[in-house]
């Protein structure tokens, strides 16, 4: 039994700790995440049906492919590579330190040298040591069955570059998880001159007032009505139980006891004027609706749907312009009959809609409204620094070459010795052809 | 406010220009191997190179605006950077008979970016950020090395299927390995042998730097380009996290951008295996370069999302 168990951890340890299956994991991963860039993500099932031929769009729904990124197969593949980030780690990254310091047959490794020098034994080695040695290679000396050798290892300390890297990869998924378990987020709606309270902090949003800025642009494809600006005038209360003035913009947002508020959105809110048979109908006409809701007419079957402001009205056409100032405002509205659609209709403000009935709504007054994001993440330092390691360990990685030197003195007939020289990297030989060259030229060139 | 204009476009006109020329003197050169030509073309490139980067200081400085923020500016700064990280990498390694195809793919990209031109735009909103003169010329250099990485692969393929040809015909299959130093990134002695035969084809593929250095050279282009998509994605990430209140939102953009990492992630990590060193990695670095492009055009003129500015 436990020699079984024994042959399991043994395969798992193999699996997981060979580089070609943390390859074919990214594979999987990098494809997974090619899925969700090509499929929309988060739609209504009609919309793939609408999109694709019945087949795919079936096979894209039971394989949660339209919420790819949470689907068991995305979270599970990320859970594997980071188990074989870990036993590649403890398997291969730490165990690569510094290689043993042991005799080399020389010329069985492809990048390797020889020369033949005048001078007797020790002062041709006092040659070979002075030359690695102002070139900043760390020099070791041990003498294996009478023969001394020199070792010579430089950036020896990047051979942690790799581990570096994943260090940094696993903190990123600490910081990530701190959030799953600590933080959180969500969105809210404020109309003008009104006040939320955001249920996670308690925290009261007043919007004060919201302007947009569009600038109209002539380009050589015609008019673009281009958004410059986007700003929130609010007053929030926070544990401190003190209202402050604060401005939202875009790319500026607000912190207020740590959790962060965003400019997301904006729209235009609604007022109607409802009336029966002439009266006004105060429940009705003091509601403010956002774009796309709606209010039954009591005592009927009707339903009313506020779709969309349209800022503008192509007074030609009459129908909306695509100039999102407000210029010549009106709104578009459908009335559904016991859940069946009725139609809509462009209906420019103050104007007066019949509904049947006795029932008569006026679109009466537009006030703009924001949007905000929040979010409290307590791991965003811990992602922040993961990636600054993550970045240190591959810039380690690729742009410092660890290599050993292997040199051998050996005393010649007349005076003479033989220097045998090889050299090995973590990074195969050819990465340092061009190097082990050039120092072999030097040292031909200074030794003699 | 029109004279500068005219500046800008004469500048882009003569980075277009210079770049076809140079494009044309440089694949002769990889063909003829006629120093003229070299020395023709890589001054012209040099030129197209410093003609770019001027015309959009030029454009920023006469707009106020910076100049990366649709497709037109960041397919020249693009071109821009394809062109220099060749410059410095060719200067490193002689590798200049690569000039012509680098010059090419940058004059396409310049040439469809000037399509994308529609004039002067006051930047949206989420654009007014700091963030933007640091996100977008680092992931644009990214890509712009990954092109790098993918002319030496292309070259190395090349080189490689016709050596395979030779030696079939040969039969041979040998490394090569003589000298002072062990020649371990020499041709092949099939390929030697063959070329001193008379085979046009051997004698032309001699000329080309031999399949290690290839090699090395996509490894080295990679590794400018990989930690600056990864310093990109990072940025980008901060930049989100600013503008919409979350660093990650599984964006079009986005995880097209992750794809990517994750490909060159795996050149690295295949690189590191001798098995996978050299024909693999290099077909990964040309697949690798097809996701840029999607990453980089694809995403933005065909799926919307909060990248989609198309002008």
């Amino acid at each position: 039994m436990v020699q079984k168990l024994d042959d399991y951890y043994a395969d798992f340890v193999r699996t997981f700790g060979s580089v070609l299956f943390a390859v074919s994991l990214f594979v999987v991963w990098g494809l997974l995440t090619l899925i969700g860039v090509i499929v929309d993500q988060g739609k209504d099932p009609s919309i793939y049906f609408g999109s694709y031929p019945a087949p795919i769009a079936r096979a894209i729904l039971r394989l949660s492919f339209d919420n790819i990124y949470h689907s068991p197969w995305y979270v599970g593949i990320i859970g594997l590579i980071l188990l074989s980030l870990t036993v590649c780690t403890f398997k291969r990254v730490i165990p690569a330190r510094l290689p043993p310091l042991r005799p080399v047959t020389i010329d069985r490794i492809p990048l390797h040298a020889s020369f033949e020098l005048n001078g007797d034994e020790s002062s041709v080695r006092a040659r070979v040591e002075s030359f690695f040695r102002k070139r900043g290679w760390q020099l070791r000396e041990r003498t294996f069955d009478g023969t001394e050798w020199t070792f010579a290892d430089k950036f020896n300390w990047a051979r942690r570059g790799v581990l570096v890297a994943h260090i940094g990869f696993v903190i990123i998924a600490a910081g990530t998880t701190l959030y799953w378990a600590r933080g959180f987020s969500g969105d809210t709606v404020v109309v003008t001159g009104q006040s939320v309270e955001i249920p996670q902090t308690k925290m009261i949003l007043h919007l004060d007032n919201f302007a947009y800025t569009i600038t109209p642009v002539m380009t050589k494809g015609g008019m673009v009505y281009q958004p410059t600006d986007y700003v929130s005038h609010v007053t929030v209360t926070g544990n401190d139980g003190v209202p402050k003035a604060m401005t939202v913009r875009v790319n500026h947002p607000i912190d207020v006891d740590k959790t962060l508020y965003y400019q997301a959105s904006y729209g235009f809110a609604m007022r109607f004027h409802v009336a029966h048979n002439g009266t006004d109908v105060p429940a009705l006409s003091q509601r403010v609706l956002l774009e796309g809701e709606s209010f039954d007419v009591p005592g009927t079957r009707l339903a009313v749907s506020y779709d969309r402001f349209v800022p503008t009205v192509d007074r030609a056409s009459g129908m909306p312009s695509a100039d999102p100032r407000v210029n010549d405002p009106a709104v578009i509205l459908s009335v559904a009959n016991g859940g069946v659609d009725e139609g809509s209709a462009l209906v420019p403000l103050h104007t007066w809609v019949d509904l049947g009935g006795g029932w008569r709504i006026v679109p009466d007054r537009c006030l703009l409204y924001s949007g905000f994001q929040y979010r409290y993440d307590p791991g965003i330092p811990l992602v922040g620094i993961g990636a600054l390691v993550l970045v240190a360990g591959l810039l380690i990685s690729f742009y410092f070459l660890p290599a050993r030197l292997y040199a051998r003195v050996d005393p010649g007939p007349g005076g003479r010795c033989t220097v045998g020289m090889a050299a090995t990297t973590v990074k195969g030989y050819d990465m340092f052809e061009s190097q082990f060259r050039g120092l072999v030229a030097e040292f031909s060139a200074e030794a003699q | 406010m029109n004279g500068h204009l005219q500046a800008d476009e004469l500048l882009m006109i003569v980075a277009i220009a210079s770049y076809i020329v140079g494009a044309l003197a440089l694949l002769a050169y990889f063909f003829t191997h006629e120093a003229w030509l070299r020395n023709l073309g890589v001054p012209l490139a040099v030129v197209g190179c410093v003609a770019q980067f001027a015309q959009l200081f030029v454009r920023w400085e006469l707009t106020g605006i910076w100049p990366l923020l649709n497709l037109y500016g960041s397919l020249s700064l693009f071109a821009a950077m394809s062109v220099a990280i060749f410059l410095v990498m060719a200067w490193r390694y002689k590798a200049w008979y690569a000039g012509g195809f680098v010059l090419a793919l940058a004059a396409i990209a310049l040439a469809y970016g000037v399509t994308w031109n529609e004039g002067t735009m006051p930047a949206v909103p989420s654009l007014q950020s700091y963030w933007a003169k640091i996100h977008v010329p680092i992931v644009v250099s990214s890509y712009a090395a990954f092109l790098v990485a993918f002319v030496f692969s292309v070259i190395y393929l090349i080189k490689y299927y016709a050596e395979a040809r030779i030696a079939a015909a040969s039969g041979t299959v040998e490394l090569a390995g003589t000298g002072m130093t062990m020649k371990i990134s020499g041709d092949t002695p099939a390929l030697a042998a063959a070329a001193a035969n008379g085979n046009a084809t051997a004698q032309w593929l001699q000329t080309l730097p031999s399949l290690a250095q290839l090699d090395v050279i996509v490894y080295r282009a990679v590794a400018i380009g990989l930690p600056l998509i990864s310093i990109g994605i990072i940025t980008g990430a901060a930049w989100a996290k600013e503008a919409w209140g979350a660093y990650w939102q599984w964006d079009p953009k986005e995880t097209a951008a992750l794809s990517t990492w994750i490909v060159y992630l795996a050149f690295m990590h295949l690189h590191t295996r001798n098995a996978w060193r050299g024909l693999r990695t290099n077909w990964v670095s040309v697949a690798g370069f097809m996701l840029v492009i999607f990453t980089y055009l694809g995403v933005n003129i065909w799926i919307s999302g909060l990248h989609s500015y198309k002008v």
